[in-house]
């Protein structure tokens, strides 16, 4: 996503950068649009990167 | 080691749609089965030519698995 | 990406809004950060470690952890000595790529965007509500979410589960639910949804930890009603963790360790001793939720989530705003991801005319050659998957064994490969040492093998120099009592994976323009919402329906929990549905038969009957399934035998209607009904609430009606749980059954009888009461026909099993087939609607590319060695092989589009002319021989 102008046509700001506005970038990004994904803390990743491992198949969150 | 247990070496073709997904649910359902297969994943059964299960009793398996 | 920045303001309107973001500094300059972590190093200051839930200690200028993204460290201005004191900055010298810079200032930056989705997750419980528990008071009582990174083997225990108040491990440990939810002490009167379930995962992780550690879980009710949640409760159970129905009044230490006082529901008051007690905390709203809705307009509701609508489960009351995860509701990780889905899907609806206007193009560097010529260079990666792998096979051993092996040129292990640095490590390996094959070892290349081959293509390698060890799946999970076997295999494995890799060669991409239609398998609400949807980013779609009607189980529903009037939503459905130019609809309609695949399928539907009947095909791009499902109905209980025994549906009518005695004085509910290890093994879902709904209504006509409700467990999830107080406060009675004494239903000359033990007064109760109303569960429609035509997988109950539980919630994993609604599971409307939302987003994303790239393990003939013999084309069950005439003679040749890659052509060509790539047959016979050549110091461990 990187550096970007500040008016891009046909974009969309995503405000929190857990894994709910992850996927909506992602999401988004494919349908062809220009996602500005806006986290108050210095990474994305939210509450899920702190699990350790998920319910019920006990995969690895990260 | 006379009295040792058989311990077989099976060689299994998976098909990568049927077989191989099960083998995967059967790990993240922590399913425990016997160490002695060891796998080569493959698009579908059809692929296994019958020399390649001649090949593998040649290689020394005991047994050959096919899962699809 | 915008990290470390706060939202300001919002202004304008739809389409055109203007957000006023200040991005805070982190003095460090991302594009020179190397990560090296040199400084954090240096660092003199200690601070709490926020990401560790302040288990642990880290400095000032430091990252989170190791797979953040970005990939940069950043200063904390709150603690660090030059930034409080303007003394130190023993960074600046340390740094090596001069990365540290003091003099960056806040940046404000204007975003002009047309659409805006809030996801700014949960707020945690006020630690006020835990002091009860002794939280604060003694070091032994954690939260959740303090133990969720106690257990993790990346965590600042390395996963090593200890009580932090001497160190001793602990030998019995409880957890205590509804902490913070359920709680109008607190006001949080709502269910958070996702406790039960974590507590139930935190639990067995512990017991995969420690078998020996004793385990309860005191709860009121276990809500695990999400798809196939019940089966983890009953492993957990097997397993030995115990389920205590119980109200904990409060924890206090004892001795060395923490006495938990609680009362059961039979009114006894017991108490006990633990040694570690983790509080299964609720979700609360954001902090900033007040001020989120201040700044953009969007209300809340009564909790301080955002407000949002049965039937439109997305929308905020503010136009070009939408909502998704926590902030709409407590919710778990794949609703949250299911939601956000949804929720791209109505921002593009928004902005359909701009679509890929502001777009860049992801590039990558020229591919590298590959001659079968050249050396043959392979890298081994063995990967720990924190300690999943590691725990059990010693991968120390594996990689090093493989080091040794013919044609690898480097190997090396890693904590978890699949890590945002890990594929910048790969990336830079196979430059430094010139790889030309990558072997992978870690867990499912079903899962996993397109992120690698994403990161080969980023290292100009061709994305086929690739083979994957499945060392965790089919390895270390299934042997975990057997680590020297385990290893062993492992070995085994990688042997034969680096035979065959040094066989590998680069394939070819190729790309097929894309149908942009869609087939949607269903006229209820899932199939219409996603036609819809799709329709409102501009895509047509074909609806096919096999009743007479379209509106599926909305025309059996009257009025929602909620109180919205269903049949006025349904009727502006179906209505959206005529008008539009994108959808077609049919009829009485069936499916006969699908081939092709994502981009070009091509299918056959049979409509009408009689004389009428017919046949069309219908050329599309992508499929929806969205067959939904019905009532099911027990063959006990008197169900259909007795006027006084019906279904919550039929009761739903009986109660919309003018009947006098709709709702009569004694009322009788059976939960579970021929759920839960019943007829059907699973639970439903939907009926609590389906009960919950018709007893408000019963008490709305009839307020003097007596209403008990035998139940397993009131899974009144999320914010029907003030219905569910409501209820109690009306004077229903709920009485808790156990399945082994399930509830009976008997006739007696004109009356109906309930036998049940009620477990509150602990004695038989036999009642005649004038209606017994039974919640039977949901069972899915035709999903086994469906799943041979379209070669989907079902899980053991029947339902469509999408791709990857959490990740890919509705994707299946046959490629451009999606599912949504009763097909996938039991679930309400709203989450039917946000499914069908966010099949429509995946749907369309194939739609827009306007090409796919066809996998390259497809067959290829050499017609210099084809003699036209025509048994391929006769074996090849999609049609994918045609002969032709080439010089006068005839050839076989593939049809790219239609091979599935199957190989039977292959295995029965009487010349070897066609190989399957990534699957020839000098790899598979490599990989056969590499089985067979076992050094001879392994064969004793066997």
């Amino acid at each position: 996503m990187g550096k970007a102008m500040n008016h891009r046509e046909g974009s969309v700001m995503v405000l929190g950068g857990g894994i709910a506005g992850i996927q909506a970038a992602l999401d988004l990004t494919e349908l062809g649009y220009y996602v500005y994904l806006v986290e108050k803390s210095p990474a994305v990743g939210g509450v899920m990167a702190q699990l350790d491992k998920t319910f019920p198949t006990n995969d690895c969150s990260l | 080691m006379s009295d040792k247990q058989f311990n077989p070496r099976i060689l299994g073709f998976l098909c990568n749609w049927c077989c191989y997904a099960a083998a995967d649910a059967a790990g993240i359902s922590r399913f425990q089965y016997p160490p002695n297969l060891r796998t080569i994943r493959v698009m579908c059964t059809g692929r296994v030519d019958p020399s390649f299960v001649l090949r593998g009793f040649i290689e020394g398996a005991d047994a050959i698995f096919t899962g699809g | 990406m915008l990290t470390n920045a706060d939202f300001l303001a919002l202004a304008g309107e739809p389409g055109k809004f203007q957000a006023k973001i200040n991005m805070r500094p982190r003095y460090i300059d991302a594009d020179a950060c190397t990560a090296c972590g040199l400084c954090t190093q240096y660092c003199p200051k200690h601070q709490v470690d926020d990401y560790n839930e302040g288990l642990a200690l880290t400095r000032p200028i430091h990252i989170d952890y190791a797979q953040a993204v970005p990939a940069t460290y950043y200063i904390d201005p709150a603690s660090c000595l030059h930034l409080q004191h303007d003394t130190c900055q023993i960074c600046v010298p340390v740094c090596q790529s001069h990365a540290i810079n003091f003099k960056q200032q806040p940046e404000e930056r204007i975003l002009e965007v047309g659409a805006v989705i809030l996801s700014p997750g949960f707020g945690k419980i006020d630690t006020k509500v835990l002091e009860k528990f002794s939280y604060g008071k003694h070091p032994d009582v954690v939260t959740a979410f303090e133990y969720e990174r106690m257990t993790t083997a990346s965590g600042p225990f390395m996963g090593e589960i200890k009580c932090f108040s001497d160190g001793r491990h602990p030998r019995s440990m409880a957890f205590i639910q509804c902490v913070g939810s359920r709680d109008i002490g607190c006001n949080n009167g709502y269910c958070s949804s996702v406790c039960c379930m974590y507590a139930i995962k935190e639990a067995l992780v512990t017991k995969e930890h420690d078998p020996e550690v004793d385990i309860t879980i005191y709860y009121m009710d276990i809500r695990t009603q999400g798809k196939d949640f019940d089966a983890a409760r009953e492993r957990a159970e097997a397993i030995g963790i115990k389920f205590v129905r119980a109200r904990v009044a409060g924890v206090t230490p004892w001795d060395k360790s923490l006495k938990l006082t609680y009362s059961t529901f039979d009114g006894q008051h017991k108490f006990v001793s633990h040694d570690l007690v983790v509080l299964s905390v609720g979700l609360e709203s954001p902090k900033d939720a007040a001020k989120i809705s201040q700044l953009t307009g969007v209300a809340l509701n009564k909790y301080d989530f955002c407000a949002t609508e049965t039937f439109q489960p997305l929308q905020t009351s503010r136009e070009g705003i939408i909502v998704a995860g926590a902030f709409q509701g407590p919710k778990d990780i794949p609703e949250s991801v299911t939601q956000s889905s949804g929720a791209a899907a109505l921002a593009a609806a928004v902005l359909r005319d701009q679509r890929g206007k502001g777009v860049v193009l992801k590039t990558y560097p020229d591919e590298q050659q590959v001659t079968p010529d050249d050396e043959v260079r392979v890298g081994v990666f063995v990967c720990h998957c924190g300690i999943n792998i590691s725990s059990v096979v010693d991968v120390a051993d594996v990689a090093k064994y493989a080091g040794g092996m013919e044609g690898v040129t480097y190997y090396t292990e890693s904590l978890y490969s699949c890590s945002q640095d890990a594929q910048e490590v790969l990336k830079q390996k196979i430059k430094e040492h010139k790889l030309n094959r990558v072997v992978i070892a870690a867990c499912s290349p079903r899962t996993h093998e397109p992120l690698f081959q994403e990161t080969l293509k980023d290292a100009g390698l061709n994305r086929n120099l690739f083979e994957m060890v499945n060392i965790r799946d089919q390895c270390s999970w299934v042997h975990a009592n057997e680590p020297a076997a385990a290893t062993d295999k492992s070995r085994d494995l990688v042997r034969m994976a680096v035979a065959k890799a040094r066989h590998i060669q680069p394939l070819a991409e190729q790309t097929v323009p894309v149908t942009p239609r869609a087939l949607i398998l269903g006229g209820g609400v899932a199939g219409m919402t996603a036609a819809l949807t799709l329709a409102d980013q501009g895509y047509p779609s074909v609806l096919v329906e096999q009743g007479a009607q379209i509106g599926g189980n909305l025309q059996n529903l009257n009025y929602t929990l909620a109180g919205d009037q269903v049949a006025q939503h349904l009727k502006g459905l179906v209505d959206r549905i005529k008008k539009s130019k994108e959808i077609e609809v049919i009829t009485n309609a069936e499916l006969l038969q699908t081939a092709g695949f994502v981009g070009n399928f091509s299918s056959i539907i049979e409509s009408g009957k009689g004389k009428t009947k017919k046949e069309q095909t219908v050329d599309h791009g992508v499929i929806v399934v969205a067959t939904g499902g019905h009532e099911h109905r027990p063959d006990k209980y008197l169900l259909g035998q007795s006027k006084k025994v019906m279904t919550q549906m039929e009761f739903e009518k009986q109660l919309t209607g003018r009947a006098k005695n709709r709702a009569p004085g004694s009322i009788v509910m059976i939960q579970c009904a021929g759920s839960r290890g019943d007829d059907l093994s699973y639970c439903s879902k939907v009926c609590c609430n389906h009960a919950l709904k018709n007893i408000l209504k019963v008490k709305a006509i009839n307020p003097d009606s007596q209403i008990i409700v035998l139940y397993r467990d009131m899974r009144a999830y999320g914010m029907a749980e003030d219905a569910y107080l409501e209820a109690r406060k009306m004077g229903v009675v709920f009485i808790p059954y156990e399945v082994d004494r399930k509830p009976e239903v008997s006739q007696k000359s004109h009356q109906v009888q309930v036998s049940f033990f009620d477990s509150i007064m602990q004695e038989e109760v036999i009642m005649a009461p004038d209606l017994v109303v039974l919640s039977v569960g949901i069972v899915p429609d035709g999903t086994e026909k469906l799943s041979k035509l379209l070669k989907l997988p079902v899980t053991a109950n029947n339902f469509f099993l999408e791709a990857h539980v959490k990740l890919r919630p509705v994707e299946m994993a046959v490629s451009g087939v999606y599912v949504c609604g009763l097909a996938h599971g039991p679930k309400p409307v709203d989450e039917t609607i946000v499914q069908a939302q966010a099949a429509a987003a995946k749907a369309a994303i194939p739609l827009v590319k306007g090409f796919v790239t066809v996998d390259p393990i497809i067959s290829c003939v050499d017609q210099d060695q084809c003699i036209g013999c025509g048994l391929c084309t006769s074996l090849c069950p999609y049609g994918a092989i045609e002969m032709k005439k080439v010089d006068k003679k005839r050839k076989a040749e593939t049809i790219t589009a239609s091979c599935k890659a199957c190989g039977i052509c292959a295995s029965h060509c009487p010349t070897f002319a066609i190989s399957m790539g990534g699957f020839t047959n000098e790899q598979l016979i490599s990989q056969i021989e590499a089985f067979g050549d076992r050094p001879k110091d392994m064969v004793e461990v066997a």
